[in-house]
């Protein structure tokens, strides 16, 4: 869902016109008739509650996580990228897993996380701090998609995505990573090739660490390789995979 | 005195005794994500306090980072207004863009244990001038007819001056 409209909506449903900035708030308001000072309204005793001499607001809706989006992209730019995802549930034979909450994160074209810079100081414009980051419910199909770019590499680790599978109720299922298929002709090997240079995908594929010699794939890149990676760097690559749980 | 821009920074710290709406939407929504996110660094399901976690997990203080995502729609709906803090008039003012959210305590077993702070950073003020414990301070650019429009504000506890850069 897109957190913006939802906020949109949910003022709207309140009736809140937009609060006009408080700059200059000395010549404008004519409204406080109080002389209570300070924003506290929860003083008081019995049902009634003091004015409070400041306009109270905005008032705070329920707001879902930023994680929770389709478009990871946040600020980053590459190839396009979509990744399907489908839940299933082993303990139920194989049906899909409807409602379960999927997280996916991957690096940007040159190897980096949206953590990187650990604790320090972010904007409230968050795309530029959390990017290739998001959480999606899974459908009837128990399929997730995320809208995204093309994970780059970094050394010591092939390309990858690494995905948490929760319940609904938010109880970890699965910790796992889909590993992508090599090849001359693959998506891989395009991306980092000279055509992706010009969507930014400058490191190509010299110190590349292939999946046979990667050492969370190696043992089990039989059930973690995406099952098909297809497209073009014009028109974009798209994921398709199936992930088992125990639910 | 010499006139010098400063940023401030407040400390809001937020635990099981909120009563504020706002805040209790940060409380309840970071302990729920961090519930979810822990057990990314918790597999064995070895630790239940974050102290634990981020002693012997490695990386496990990214939940300070992760965690956060959490709360930035309730940051974007102060809409660049810190909370709390008012001038002498009663009524915010000081512009924000910048925060920082950290864990101080939690613990996926006793959800009273849930405790953080969001660090509000603000934009630049300037400050003219020291009047007994009261500091008239600008934002840039807040005028009216020519004249400088000044807030009058106090430093209270947990407001510290984060940075301080001299002006002519």
């Amino acid at each position: 869902m897109e957190r913006k409209h939802f906020l949109k909506n949910g003022l709207a449903a309140l009736g809140l016109a937009a609060i006009a900035p408080l700059a200059n708030a000395c010549k404008k308001d004519t409204s406080d008739s109080s002389s209570d000072s300070g924003t506290d309204s929860s003083s008081g005793s019995g049902s009634c509650t003091a004015t409070s001499s400041e306009t109270e607001g905005p008032f705070p809706t329920k707001s879902p996580s930023t994680l929770v989006k389709s478009d990871i992209k946040g600020d980053r730019t590459g190839v396009a990228f979509t990744a399907k995802i489908y839940i299933k549930n082993k303990n139920n034979s194989c049906a899909a897993l409807s409602g379960a909450l999927v997280d996916i994160w991957h690096c940007d074209k040159d190897g980096y996380y949206s953590e990187y810079g650990g604790t320090s100081m972010q904007t409230v414009d968050y795309t530029a701090v959390h990017f290739l980051r998001g959480r999606q419910t899974t459908d009837s199909d128990g399929l997730v998609t995320f809208t995204s770019i093309f994970p780059g590499w970094y050394t010591s680790r092939a390309t990858h995505i690494h995905v948490h599978i929760y319940n609904s109720s938010g109880t970890s299922l699965l910790v796992t990573q889909i590993a992508f298929p090599e090849g001359s002709d693959s998506a891989v090997a395009t991306v980092n090739g000279s055509g992706g240079t010009t969507y930014g995908y400058n490191k190509g594929m010299t110190g590349y660490t292939y999946n046979a010699s990667d050492n969370v794939f190696s043992d089990s890149v039989s059930n973690e390789l995406a099952s098909s990676v297809s497209g073009s760097l014009s028109g974009g690559y798209t994921l398709t995979h199936t992930i088992y749980v125990s639910a | 005195m010499q006139k010098a821009l400063i940023r401030l920074c407040y400390r809001k710290i937020i635990d099981s005794s909120a009563t504020r709406p706002w805040d209790k939407f940060v409380f309840e929504d970071s302990y729920t994500e961090f519930l979810m996110q822990s057990q990314l660094y918790n597999q064995e399901k070895k630790y239940t306090s974050f102290g634990e976690l981020v002693m012997h997990v490695p990386n496990a203080e990214k939940l300070h980072f992760l965690v956060s995502a959490a709360v930035i729609g309730y940051l974007q709906q102060l809409h660049g207004k810190i909370p709390d803090l008012t001038n002498n008039l009663g009524k915010l003012f000081l512009p924000f863009k910048n925060f920082r959210f950290e864990i101080i305590n939690s613990d996926i077993k006793d959800k009273s244990k849930h405790q953080v702070a969001v660090n509000f950073f603000t934009d630049h003020l300037i400050w003219h001038d020291t009047i007994n414990n009261q500091l008239p301070l600008s934002v840039p650019g807040n005028t009216e007819n020519g004249e400088i429009l000044t807030e009058l504000f106090t430093l209270p506890p947990f407001v510290s001056i984060y940075s301080i850069k001299p002006v002519d």
